[in-house]
């Protein structure tokens, strides 16, 4: 009983913070992508448009629940949740700073995967429920490329792992403190730039992001796995998708750019300011992935299929080869 | 496409973000309109604020949508009164013929370009009701104001061709 109490703050505030970012990026998507098209964004309801996203979930909420005639009740019920949960849980073994984080986990990188990796059961679920040919073949597709991606995506972090010896994020975060030779950050966005590459592609298309959104496709699928649903259901598969963006985000700050830490900052000042340096740092990665969004057209399926298992695969493979082999020579035993 | 392209693309969404965006917020701020522009056609007043109209049909031979409709009724001493002068804003291309048909310049095409009605039948209004048209003589652009009742012969003639001209 105790653990279940002393586990309730934690995880009512990850869902607070899972709610308070999809309100706050539902608002900076539609402000950077407007100026970046040289438009305003909302602009009406409150001060620049501030509060435009709250009257959106207050109308979701006040929405009815419209449920088709032909759904699998019980799959189009659960399927928002399905989807909902992993991305919650997500956010368990996240490391914030130091000491902030909802729970210390030795297979920290790996449990957060596997979590996001159930993301497209639901979206199956979600698609396959709706009885609705639409959703069906955003369903297909977002399981399609986020099955496909996955592997470059693992593939891409594990030289990382097989530097750092670890798979417990904040370890990774502790191996990139301090500075090379003065100068250069020890961040591995430096030591390992490919590794990089792959996973913001990779990251990208997990995401269903442009310009890999073929699952949602507005102009081709309607609103892809998501189009039957209304009110709050279709909130909880919104608000998932944004926290997984916020996720990811945070896991290739983790990863490449030294988590919470930067460099050439003494230790006193940064470990108070540590979760703001690390959400600052989440949320510049989660602006790329807006100014790619608001950049760049969709890919065609058979091209995207294309670039991850003739490219991206082999690429990553062939690099984890590379760099196995330089970290045996370098440090032996570093491989574990 | 995949490198360089990316790149580009990336520069130039970026530039735009740089430079702000363009946006006029249409209903709180109104851009100046071009002198030339022609919206929905309304009539024009003299100094005393009574319209230069006076009544010669000719905007209504002009109009290629049989659109203006004007019912005038004569005086026993030849002065006109508009009971109405009707435009059909619903059918209007805003061509401008009638008001180059105009000898009096007593229409234009304004720029009210809020055109929008709730109600149809308000596409179909009255320009001007219930005033007295204006003689030709006072309407008249002042050209030649002194030698009119001297030589009445030779103006008449000389005056269209000179309207011609500068409708051109």
């Amino acid at each position: 009983m105790s653990a279940v109490l002393s586990a309730t703050p934690p995880v009512l505030a990850a869902i607070g913070l899972m709610l308070v970012n999809g309100v706050v990026l539902i608002y900076m998507l539609r402000k950077v992508l407007g100026h970046l098209h040289l438009r305003l964004g909302p602009m009406h309801v409150g001060p620049k448009g501030i509060v435009q996203t709250t009257a959106d979930v207050l109308k979701l909420l006040s929405k009815e629940d419209i449920k088709p005639n032909g759904v699998d009740r019980w799959m189009y019920v659960l399927a928002p949740v399905i989807v909902f949960v992993p991305s919650l849980m997500a956010y368990a073994a996240l490391p914030f700073s130091e000491t902030l984080r909802i729970t210390r986990l030795d297979t920290g990188l790996l449990y957060t995967f596997a979590v996001l990796s159930l993301v497209p059961l639901g979206v199956i679920m979600a698609g396959w429920s709706s009885a609705n040919k639409y959703a069906l073949i955003g369903a297909l597709r977002a399981a399609a490329q986020q099955v496909a991606y996955e592997v470059p995506l693992l593939l891409s972090v594990l030289p990382v792992v097989m530097i750092v010896g670890s798979l417990d994020l904040g370890e990774i975060v502790a191996f990139q403190t301090g500075v090379w030779m003065g100068v250069v950050p020890r961040w591995f966005v430096l030591l390992l730039l490919p590794s990089f590459v792959i996973f913001m592609i990779s990251a990208l298309c997990e995401l269903n992001q442009t310009p890999f959104d073929m699952s949602e496709a507005e102009s081709e699928l309607v609103s892809g796995f998501a189009t039957e649903y209304s009110s709050m259901k279709f909130g909880l598969i919104f608000l998932s998708e944004f926290s997984n963006s916020f996720v990811i985000s945070a896991l290739a700050v983790t990863l490449f750019f030294g988590g919470w830490t930067l460099p050439f900052v003494p230790e006193s000042i940064l470990v108070p300011i540590a979760p703001i340096v690390f959400v600052t740092k989440t949320y510049i990665g989660i602006f790329v992935f807006m100014w790619i969004r608001g950049t760049l057209p969709r890919v065609r399926i058979d091209h995207l299929m294309n670039l991850g298992w003739k490219w991206l695969i082999p690429t990553s493979l062939a690099w984890l080869m590379l760099v196995g082999v330089v970290v045996k020579l370098v440090a032996p035993g570093g491989v574990g | 496409m995949w490198g360089k392209g990316i790149i580009t693309g990336m520069r130039i969404t970026m530039r735009n973000m740089l430079r702000g965006p363009i946006t006029v917020k249409y209903p709180y701020e109104k851009l100046e309109l071009p002198e030339r522009a022609r919206w929905a056609v309304a009539p024009t007043y003299d100094e005393e604020g009574r319209p230069k109209c006076t009544a010669c049909m000719a905007c209504i031979r002009a109009c290629p949508d049989h659109i203006l409709d004007l019912e005038v009724t004569t005086r026993e001493d030849k002065s006109k009164h508009i009971e109405h002068y009707s435009y059909e804003i619903g059918a209007c291309m805003m061509c401008g013929l009638c008001v180059e048909a105009c000898p009096f310049d007593a229409i234009e095409m304004s720029h009210d370009y809020e055109l929008a009605r709730i109600d149809p039948a308000e596409l179909t209004y009255a320009l001007l009701a219930h005033v007295d048209a204006a003689p030709a003589k006072r309407a008249r652009p002042a050209a030649e104001p002194k030698p009119d009742p001297a030589e009445p012969a030779p103006a008449v003639p000389a005056e269209p061709a000179g309207e011609e001209a500068a409708d051109e």
